[in-house]
């Protein structure tokens, strides 16, 4: 199988999508990886990503409903793949193993 | 709650995103942004909801947002047209290989013209203007009124600076202080002299020692404050104190590189001065580049200059550094009062002074009724011009050949419209096609700067560095690519995009009389401008030659200057003595002035007092009150013989007349006149407090360059004036032989100073630098107008003979020879150029004539060089046409 890779902050959020089930769009996307990670994040940083992901295959999007607060405008909602869950889930595999690997004094400093 | 003025998103960013956002994207992101400015507003406030969107707009500038070109647009410009326009100019340009040659070369040539004029305009505008307060630095000028003649220099009044050349005057030396002057001049905030050694004509290098080490150099006078006004740049030491006492001077790198280890070496060191004066170097400066009128590879510190040196150049600038808001009128007017509280109420000669930036100083060289006008300037607009104008001919070398091969391109314009193409489209065509090629132009013309440069510097006498690296550089490139591409484009765009489609394709097409006559005008005009710049180069050339070959009324051959300097005027004697028996020397004397260029005129207009009042000036029996401008010199008894003029009346100067040291003196014709003397031989005359005799009159000779008028001379003898120089006559053929016995005797006589000398012949050449690059530049410029106009021509004939080839092959057919057809087609273009001249000549003759204005001998602007200029343009577009013509295959 030819792997896809994600970067560090797509795998973010790739996993913001999957965690807002329904409700993933842009602005919310945003706002919540802010709130979850503390890390300052730009709508456009997000945009790009979500445009990569879609690229990927890991993410589908389709056109919501118009909001009042969007000026009447529509959201485009994203919704997680399978192929997005199963890289998502192979990722923290192969990282629960490498976790299984550290020696273990590192493992009580770290965890 | 609800406002009633709901703050919303920038408006010009919205437009923004709405111009590069892809389609598809558009709704989501513009959505988006809507929401987040909302909610931004709610917690933030406006402001920061505003600037956030901005960066938010402008942070999807990305690839993945923007609109791509091949999206379902219906703008004809689409990338695929774009490049079909592309190909088919590319595919035009190669497959009329001697069309586009000639347009091609046409163009780099005028480009490369330009872009040399521009980087010599450049250059000779940044002359003096590198100083950091530039804007705050003014010169002083004066103009002086006496009687009907108003004279103006950059000199400053001898009532400022008190400055004298008479020694005797010495204890009068004061100059104004800073401190002095501001409680007139408030505005003032630095000031200070500047004067070199000698001026021309004496002008020399004065004689430094450390150690054993002994050379010249060139150098000048500075007040204190120099350093701290202007930026010379110092190594060494420190701007504050580089001149501060009389014992101080500031050395160049040059000089300190000369004399000691390094610049740092140097700092405190002692350096003696014209094995008289002892200084120390106070600082170091970087040498003065070319970009500085004033050049010195030393400065002495100014009250130095008025209480312990020899005369300095009465040429004198002051410059002011006034404070940032300074009226420069009021600053002017202030000076002036100033300036009359220390005048002689009575005194007929009137003098003001007034201001100009000091960065102008360079351009505005000349004096027009006292004020400053361009001097250098005028040379600066006149090539400027001319650069413009040979452009001009290359772009119309364009439109004619364009047009010219328009007949070809008339059916494809057809068969475009027919095909849906509108006159906008085409007309975009034309215009990316001539871009094109200019643009391959400037390329060309680039290469050929960088390559020419050097040779360009060497004979404009500059030094420019190659400006490839400047970014302004490439600008300015791109600005005159575009320029003519889209001048040298709009008469093809504009016309061939008017052309009917259904007439073209039935083939019932054929130029508009207008539109032949257009053509046939700017032919004539270029042709007009290539005869002036002919006409303009065989004055100037013509010119420049006669001011070499004209007898000056002496001969200037074998002469060698030496400079009265050290022992050489006490043991002159022993000198002559001893020089003369040397091999390859054949005469040897002495005088104050060098006789090529004599500079210095008493009892005129100058604004040197000391010059037309009390013991200097010139009296004679029968003066009244008569003001005769007399160049002065006190030469040795030989001076006559060695400079071969002749006497017309009376004697030469002889050691067989025990007076005539004493008593006499010798004027030349032009003096008699001037006096209104008759029978002068005997009559007293008095010259700086002398009484004596005239014994001799001279015929007139040429005691400068040939722009100025010949003036009374008077000369006297005075084998012991402190002041001058040595002449030495060689024997002709034996220069080296001379030159080495010169060197050894100046050795023994003369130990404490270096070796040097200036050959006559080559000193009087120097006088003429500026002619010469002029008369080079014309002469390239002529050249290339030529040619590039012939180009033209060519374009043009080509244009005729595709048009009429049906109407030239009927007349082959009923008898014609090709000599007939070639004669048909030479009439018309032969009236051509007959026009050109007829508008060029009186031109050219009426700006001729004003450039040779500034000489007082000058060639006669005679017919036979309009008729040269006329005659070659003719026969040049003559033969390259038969050339051509019979090249062809009818």
């Amino acid at each position: 199988m030819k792997r896809v890779y994600l970067g560090e902050f797509e795998e973010l959020v790739l996993l913001i999508v999957a965690m807002l089930g329904d409700d993933a769009y842009g602005v919310k996307i945003t706002h919540d990886i802010i709130q979850q990670t503390n890390r300052s994040v730009r709508l456009n940083q997000v945009h790009a990503s979500l445009n990569r992901l879609e690229d990927k295959g890991m993410i589908i999007s389709k056109v919501g409903d118009p909001t009042a607060e969007r000026g009447g405008r529509r959201k485009r909602i994203f919704t997680i793949t399978v192929f997005g869950q199963q890289t998502l889930k192979e990722m923290k595999e192969v990282r629960a193993h490498l976790w299984s690997l550290l020696p273990s004094a590192l493992k009580i400093v770290a965890g | 709650m609800k406002k009633n003025f709901k703050p919303t998103p920038p408006r010009l960013a919205t437009l923004l995103l709405r111009w590069y956002c892809a389609p598809h994207l558009a709704e989501e992101i513009e959505g988006d942004l809507q929401e987040e400015f909302e909610y931004q507003l709610k917690n933030n406030g406006r402001l920061h909801a505003r600037l956030d969107y901005i960066r938010s707009v402008i942070g999807f500038l990305q690839p993945f947002a923007i609109q791509k070109k091949k999206s379902h647009s219906s703008n004809p410009f689409t990338m695929s047209m774009l490049r079909h326009y592309f190909i088919c100019a590319l595919r035009n340009v190669v497959r009329q290989k001697s069309f586009s040659a000639i347009n091609i070369v046409g163009l780099a040539l005028g480009m490369t013209c330009c872009l040399f004029i521009f980087l010599w305009a450049q250059d000779e505008k940044a002359v003096d203007n590198f100083h950091a307060n530039g804007k705050k630095l003014y010169v002083l000028y004066q103009t002086t009124t006496s009687g009907e003649h108003v004279n103006g220099a950059y000199s400053t009044p001898y009532l400022l600076t008190y400055q004298t050349l008479n020694i005797k005057k010495r204890e009068e030396a004061a100059a104004v202080g800073i401190n002095e002057l501001k409680s007139f001049v408030p505005e003032a905030e630095k000031m200070t002299s500047y004067a070199t050694g000698y001026e021309l004509p004496w002008g020399h290098s004065e004689t430094f020692q450390v150690g054993e080490k002994k050379q010249k150099f060139d150098g000048s006078r500075a007040g204190k404050d120099f350093f701290m006004m202007l930026d010379y740049m110092i190594v060494a030491g420190d701007a504050k104190d580089a001149l501060h006492d009389i014992s101080s001077i500031a050395i160049s790198r040059k000089m300190a590189g000369f004399f000691f280890s390094s610049p740092q070496e140097a700092i405190g060191k002692s350096i003696r001065y014209e094995n008289k004066i002892d200084f120390v170097v106070n600082a170091v400066f970087e040498n003065v580049s070319a970009q500085s009128s004033l050049s010195f590879d030393f400065l002495i510190n100014w009250d130095s200059q008025m209480k312990q040196l020899e005369g300095a150049s009465p040429y004198s600038l002051t410059i002011f550094q006034l404070t940032e808001l300074a009226d420069v009128n009021h600053v002017e007017k202030e000076l002036n009062l100033f300036l009359q509280s220390r005048m002689d109420k009575n005194d007929p000669e009137k003098i003001t002074v007034g201001l100009i930036p000091y960065g102008d100083r360079y351009l505005y060289s000349s004096f027009e009724n006292g004020k400053p006008k361009e001097g250098r300037m005028i040379y600066v607009r006149i090539f400027t011009g001319v650069a413009i104008f040979i452009l001009i001919i290359a772009c119309i070398n364009f439109m004619n050949l364009a047009t010219a091969r328009s007949i070809k391109r008339a059916k494809e314009v057809g068969v475009r419209k027919v095909v849906g193409s509108s006159r906008f489209n085409l007309i975009g065509q034309f215009f990316g096609e001539s871009l094109l090629l200019s643009f391959i132009a400037i390329l060309v013309s680039v290469i050929l700067v960088q390559i020419l440069l050097p040779l360009f510097n060497d004979l404009a006498g500059k030094k420019i560095d190659s400006p490839i690296s400047l970014p302004s550089y490439w600008t300015a490139l791109i600005a005159l690519a575009s320029f003519t591409g889209l001048i040298a484009g709009s008469y093809p765009a504009l016309y061939l995009s008017t052309l009917k489609p259904a007439r073209i394709l039935k083939g019932a097409w054929r130029f508009a009389n207008s539109a032949i006559w257009f053509r046939k005008s700017l032919v004539v005009f270029q042709f007009a401008l290539s005869i002036a710049l002919v006409i303009a180069t065989i004055v100037v050339s013509n010119q420049t030659r006669f001011v070499q070959n004209t007898n000056l009324g002496y001969d200037r051959d074998n002469l060698v200057y030496l400079t009265l300097e050290g022992k050489l005027n006490p043991r002159y004697a022993l000198f002559k003595e001893r020089a003369l028996k040397m091999p390859g020397i054949a005469m040897v004397d002495r005088s104050t002035e060098m006789p090529h260029a004599m500079g210095f005129v008493v009892d005129e207009t100058d604004g040197l007092k000391n010059t037309n009042t009390g013991d200097d000036a010139i009296k004679w029996e029968g003066k009244e009150n008569a003001s005769v401008g007399f160049k002065p010199a006190s030469v040795g008894f030989d001076f006559i013989k060695i400079m071969n003029l002749k006497v017309a009346e009376g004697r030469d100067f002889s050691k067989s007349f025990a007076t005539d040291s004493a008593d006499a003196f010798m004027v030349n014709e032009e003096a008699v006149k001037q006096m209104g003397m008759r029978n002068p031989i005997g009559k007293w005359i008095s010259a700086w407090a002398k009484k004596g005799h005239i014994i001799g009159i001279l015929k007139d000779y040429h005691t400068n360059t040939l722009r100025e008028p010949i003036k009374p001379l008077i000369i006297d003898v005075k084998e012991y004036e402190y002041f001058g120089v040595v002449i030495v006559k060689l024997e002709a053929g034996k220069t080296k032989d001379g030159l080495a016995s010169l060197e050894t005797v100046c050795k023994e006589i003369n130990p404490n100073y270096p070796f040097a000398f200036q050959f006559l012949d080559q000193e009087y050449d120097k006088l003429y630098r500026n002619e010469k690059i002029i008369t080079k530049l014309t002469n390239i410029f002529a050249v290339l107008g030529i040619a590039i106009s012939c180009l033209g021509l060519l374009g043009l004939v080509m244009f005729a003979a595709e048009q009429r080839t049906k109407e030239f092959g009927i007349r082959k057919v009923l008898g014609a020879t090709v000599a007939n057809i070639v004669n048909l087609l030479s009439k018309e273009f032969l009236m051509l150029i007959i026009l050109s001249f007829l508008i060029a000549a009186p031109f050219a003759g009426y700006f001729m004539h004003q450039w040779l204005q500034g000489f007082a001998y000058k060639i006669e602007l005679s017919w036979w060089i309009f008729a040269l200029a006329g005659a070659s343009a003719l026969v040049i577009a003559l033969l390259q046409f038969q050339f051509r013509q019979f090249n062809r295959q009818w």
